[in-house]
C-alpha cells in the first residue's frame, strides 16, 4: 500500500509517499519522520526566537555558543561546502537578505562595517562542539540547506524503521528517495511541468533545484530572486536560470543546488555531486549537464531529452 | 503622552519592583546559560523524543555534562547518541546507576509507569532528580516518589513546565494582582494531529514503545497532557479541583486501538469555579493553550506565547501603551512579553513576541539552578503528586464515565 504524510514547516509543505505492508507501522514511522522535519524547524528556524539558530544569532559574536552533535554536524556541513563552493554558497548572508528586504518578518537590517558577510569569519570548535562569529552583527541563514537537513533526519528514522520504499519532499524544490517504486527502477522526478523536461532517476539519492523564483524584489528596473549572491553582496543575478543537483544525501544537494545556480558551469563540484543547470528564459528553459560532472553516479541520474543539449566530460 | 513620558514612565515602572502591574523582566531566568558554579553531571534515562529534546536543552549550558544515557529500545539509544556522543549507552538503569561515577543528578523521561522505580533508584544513591510529568500512572507511585523525594536531601524536580517559563510567571502575576478581576471560567485543551503510535515493526517492541495505547498502562490524553495543563491553574489559583467529570471517544482513528483519541472533561474548584478541558489526536486547530477568563479580561496562554485581552471597563496600565497587540478575528489580544522593559528600551519590542528558548530550557534551567544553589525545586514532588492525583482522577472520569471525587488526602506523600 502507498501512504501520504505532510506536514508544515520551514515555510512550506513537506510529503512523505511511503511504500509498505503494514498501515499502522507505516503510518507510525511517517510521523516519526515528519517530527524529525519539524524538530529542525524548531531547531533552525530563523524567525522563531527560541530557535538555536536564533540563540547562536543572538550569542554567537559575543561568545561561543555550545551545539549537540547534531546540530554541530550541520554547521560542519555548511562549512564544508562553503569552501568547496569558494563561498558560493554562504548562509552567512542572513544581514544581507534583510538589508534587501527579503526577510520581511525581521525588522529590515543596516549595512554594517566591518561587512558581516563570510563564512570564513564564522569558527567551529570540533572538541568543543561550539561556534562563534568573528564580527559583530553577523548572522546565519540556513534556507539554503535546512530542508535538504530535515529529509536527511527523516530519511534516517525511516530506514531505521525498515522503509525501504519512499520519496520524501519539501517545498517542491528538495526530493529525497528511498529505493524506488514497486516494479522500478528508480524513482522519476520531472524538473519542470512541462513536457520534455529533464527526468532525475533517483534511488537512494537527493535531488534539489534552485531557482531564482519565488520571493522577488525590483531593484534599479530589474527583478531579482531571493538568492544572495555571497561574493557581490547584492540578489544574484546571473544567466543561469535553473541549478538542478543529484547526491547522496539531501543537505548537500539542498547546499550545492545554491552555490552551483549563483557561480554557474564554471564551478566544478567535489566528487558524488551531479549538477544540471539550465539557461535561457522560464519558459523556454536550455538544460544542460555540468560539464566536469560524470553523467551516472550512485545509481541514479539525470535523463535530458535530446532535443536539449547535452555534454559530458 | 509624548514618547519621552511614556519611555521614563516605563522606566519608573520598571524600577518599582514592588508595584501592583509590573513588567520588570526577570533577566536571570531568560538567560541562564552560562551561570552555572561547578559542573553538574548528569543521566538521560529513557531517550525517546522527549529525552532527545532534553539533550538538545542541556547541550546549551556550559557547565553541564552528559555523562551516560539509557533506553531499554537500541533505536532510541542510537538516535540520542547521535547527539551525545560522548556518553555512555546503557539498555538498564540500574546498570547505569551502579557503573557510572561521579554523576550529580539524573533526568527520568522513561514512559509514564517506569518513572517510580527509575525516580526511586536514583533517589536512593544520592542524587538529585527531574522526573517528567505526570510523575506516575498510579496514585500510590506517585505518592511513594513524593515521599522518597521529602526523605531524600536531594533536588527534586517534576517536568511541569509552566512554573518556569517566563511569559507564563509574568501572566501570573497579572492575574494574581487582579488585572483580569474575579475569576469566572478556566478552559485548556490538547489539539495535535497524530495518531500516538511510535513506530515499533514487532510485538516487543510494541508493547514497550505503545504504551500510551496500552489501556493498562496509559493515562489517557488528560493524564499526558491535562496534567501539565492543570498545574499551571493550580499554581494561578493557588488552589485544587475536588472533583472530575468527563467522557471519551474513539472518533478518528479506528484502527483497533482502544484509548480515546479524543476527550472532554470538567473539574470543579472550590466555590464553583469550573474548568473545561478537551484533547484530541485528530485536528490541530489552535494546539494546546489554557484560558483564564476573569471579569475584567482573558489571558491565553500557549506556552512560547501569551495574551491579555481586556473588557473594554478594565483600567488601562501605562505600560499598556507601549504593548505589542495581536489581531484575533473581534479581539485584540496584548502580547504578553517577558523582557518587555528591557526590549522597549532598546527599541526592540516588537522582535520580543515569543520566548528566547522553548519552555523545556527553562524547566531544565530552574533544576540545575536549584542544584547549584542548593535550593528547593521550583515545581517540588508534591505538587507533581497533587497534578497526578488529579490527571490520574480526571483521566479514571474519562474512561468510566462516572464522576470522581479528588479528595484531598490522596495528595500526602506515603
Amino acid at each position: 500500500m502507498i501512504l501520504r504524510l505532510a506536514t508544515q514547516a520551514m515555510g512550506t509543505r513537506f510529503e512523505l509517499v511511503l511504500g509498505g505492508e503494514h498501515a499502522r507501522h507505516l503510518r507510525a514511522a511517517g510521523e516519526a519522520a515528519l517530527y524529525e522535519i519539524e524538530e529542525c524547524h524548531r531547531r533552525f528556524s530563523l524567525f522563531g526566537r527560541d530557535s538555536l539558530l536564533s540563540l547562536i544569532n543572538r550569542e554567537a559574536a559575543r561568545r561561543w555558543v555550545q551545539l549537540d552533535a547534531e546540530a554541530f554536524s550541520l554547521f560542519e556541513l555548511c562549512a564544508k561546502v562553503a569552501a568547496a563552493s569558494q563561498g558560493a554558497f554562504d548562509p552567512s548572508v542572513a544581514p544581507l537578505m534583510r538589508e534587501f528586504g527579503f526577510h520581511p518578518e525581521l525588522p529590515p537590517g543596516e549595512p554594517a562595517e566591518p561587512s558581516p558577510v563570510g563564512w570564513q569569519h564564522v569558527e567551529l570548535d570540533p572538541e568543543r562542539q561550539a561556534i562563534r562569529f568573528h564580527r559583530p552583527h553577523m548572522s546565519l541563514d540556513l534556507g539554503a540547506v535546512a530542508k535538504g537537513h530535515g529529509l536527511d533526519l527523516a530519511a534516517q528514522v525511516l530506514r531505521e524503521e525498515g522503509i525501504s520504499c519512499a520519496l520524501l519532499q519539501g517545498g517542491s524544490s528538495t526530493v529525497l528517495a528511498l529505493g524506488s517504486p514497486p516494479g522500478l527502477s528508480a524513482w522519476r522526478v520531472a524538473l519542470a511541468p512541462t513536457p520534455g523536461a529533464p527526468i532525475a532517476c533517483l534511488k537512494n539519492a537527493a535531488l534539489s533545484v534552485s531557482a531564482p523564483t519565488g520571493r522577488q524584489l525590483e531593484l534599479e528596473g530589474q527583478v531579482l530572486g531571493h538568492v544572495m549572491d555571497p561574493i557581490t553582496g547584492r540578489p544574484w543575478a546571473g544567466k543561469t536560470r535553473r541549478a538542478a543537483v543529484l547526491a547522496t544525501d539531501a543537505g548537500r544537494a539542498d547546499a550545492w543546488s545554491t552555490a552551483m545556480l549563483v557561480r554557474g558551469p564554471d564551478l566544478v563540484p567535489p566528487q558524488g555531486i551531479q549538477a544540471l543547470l539550465a539557461s535561457g528564459s522560464d519558459d523556454a528553459l536550455c538544460w544542460q549537464l555540468n560539464k566536469a560532472c560524470p553523467t551516472q553516479s550512485f545509481g541514479s541520474r539525470f535523463l535530458v531529452p535530446p532535443n536539449q543539449k547535452q555534454e559530458s566530460a | 503622552m509624548k514618547d519621552t513620558d511614556r519611555r521614563s514612565f516605563l522606566k519608573g515602572m520598571a524600577g518599582a519592583g514592588a508595584a501592583a502591574i509590573s513588567i520588570r523582566p526577570r533577566l536571570e531566568d531568560l538567560h541562564l546559560a552560562a551561570a552555572l558554579g561547578a559542573e553538574v553531571k548528569v543521566a538521560i534515562i529513557g531517550t525517546g523524543r522527549q529525552g532527545r529534546a532534553i539533550l538538545g536543552q542541556l547541550a546549551k549550558f556550559e557547565n553541564v555534562k552528559v555523562l551516560a544515557v539509557c533506553d531499554v529500545d537500541d533505536r532510541r539509544l542510537r538516535s540520542s547518541l547521535r547527539r551525545v556522543p560522548g556518553a555512555k549507552a546503557y539498555p538498564d538503569h540500574k546498570k547505569l546507576l551502579d557503573e557510572v561515577k561521579g554523576l550529580d543528578a539524573v533526568i527520568v523521561a522513561t514512559p509514564t509507569h517506569q518513572h517510580r522505580e527509575c525516580a526511586l533508584d536514583a533517589l536512593d544513591r544520592g542524587l538529585h532528580v527531574y522526573c517528567e510529568c505526570p510523575l506516575a500512572h498510579r496514585i500510590e507511585e506517585a505518592q511513594a516518589i513524593a515521599a522518597a523525594a521529602r526523605k531524600s536531601r536531594q533536588v527534586f524536580q517534576t517536568g511541569m513546565q509552566g512554573r518556569s517559563n517566563p511569559i507564563y510567571k509574568l501572566a501570573r502575576s497579572f492575574v494574581r494582582s487582579g488585572a483580569i478581576g474575579d475569576m469566572v471560567s478556566l478552559g485548556a485543551q490538547w489539539h495535535k494531529k497524530t495518531s500516538w503510535r511510535t513506530p515499533a515493526g514487532d510485538p516487543a517492541r510494541e508493547k514497550a514503545l505503545n504504551w500510551r495505547l496500552d489501556p493498562e498502562l496509559s493515562t489517557g490524553l488528560f493524564g499526558e497532557f491535562g496534567t501539565q495543563q492543570m498545574d499551571v491553574l493550580h499554581w494561578f489559583l493557588g488552589q485544587y479541583p475536588n472533583s472530575a467529570r468527563g467522557r471519551g471517544a474513539v472518533l478518528g482513528w479506528k484502527d483497533g486501538r482502544k484509548v480515546h483519541d479524543t476527550i472532554h472533561a470538567e473539574l470543579s474548584f472550590p466555590k464553583g469555579l469550573e474548568v473545561s478541558y478537551e484533547a484530541t489526536l485528530c485536528n490541530s486547530y489552535q494546539g494546546q493553550h489554557e484560558l483564564l477568563v476573569g471579569t475584567l479580561g482573558t489571558v491565553k496562554l500557549a506556552w512560547t506565547a501569551g495574551w491579555m485581552f481586556k473588557e473594554a471597563d478594565a483600567p488601562t496600565q501605562g505600560w499598556e501603551v507601549y504593548a505589542n497587540r495581536q489581531q484575533f478575528h473581534n479581539d485584540e489580544g496584548i502580547t504578553l512579553i517577558a523582557d518587555a522593559t528591557k526590549l522597549a528600551e532598546a527599541g526592540k519590542l516588537e522582535a520580543g513576541v515569543g520566548l528566547p528558548h522553548p519552555p523545556l530550557y527553562y524547566s531544565l534551567a530552574a533544576f540545575l539552578k536549584s542544584i547549584d544553589e542548593n535550593q528547593p525545586a521550583l515545581c517540588s514532588a508534591e505538587e507533581g503528586l497533587r497534578a497526578a492525583v488529579v490527571g490520574i482522577l480526571a483521566h479514571k472520569a474519562v474512561t468510566s464515565g462516572k464522576e470522581q471525587v479528588i479528595d484531598p488526602e490522596l495528595f500526602n506523600p506515603k
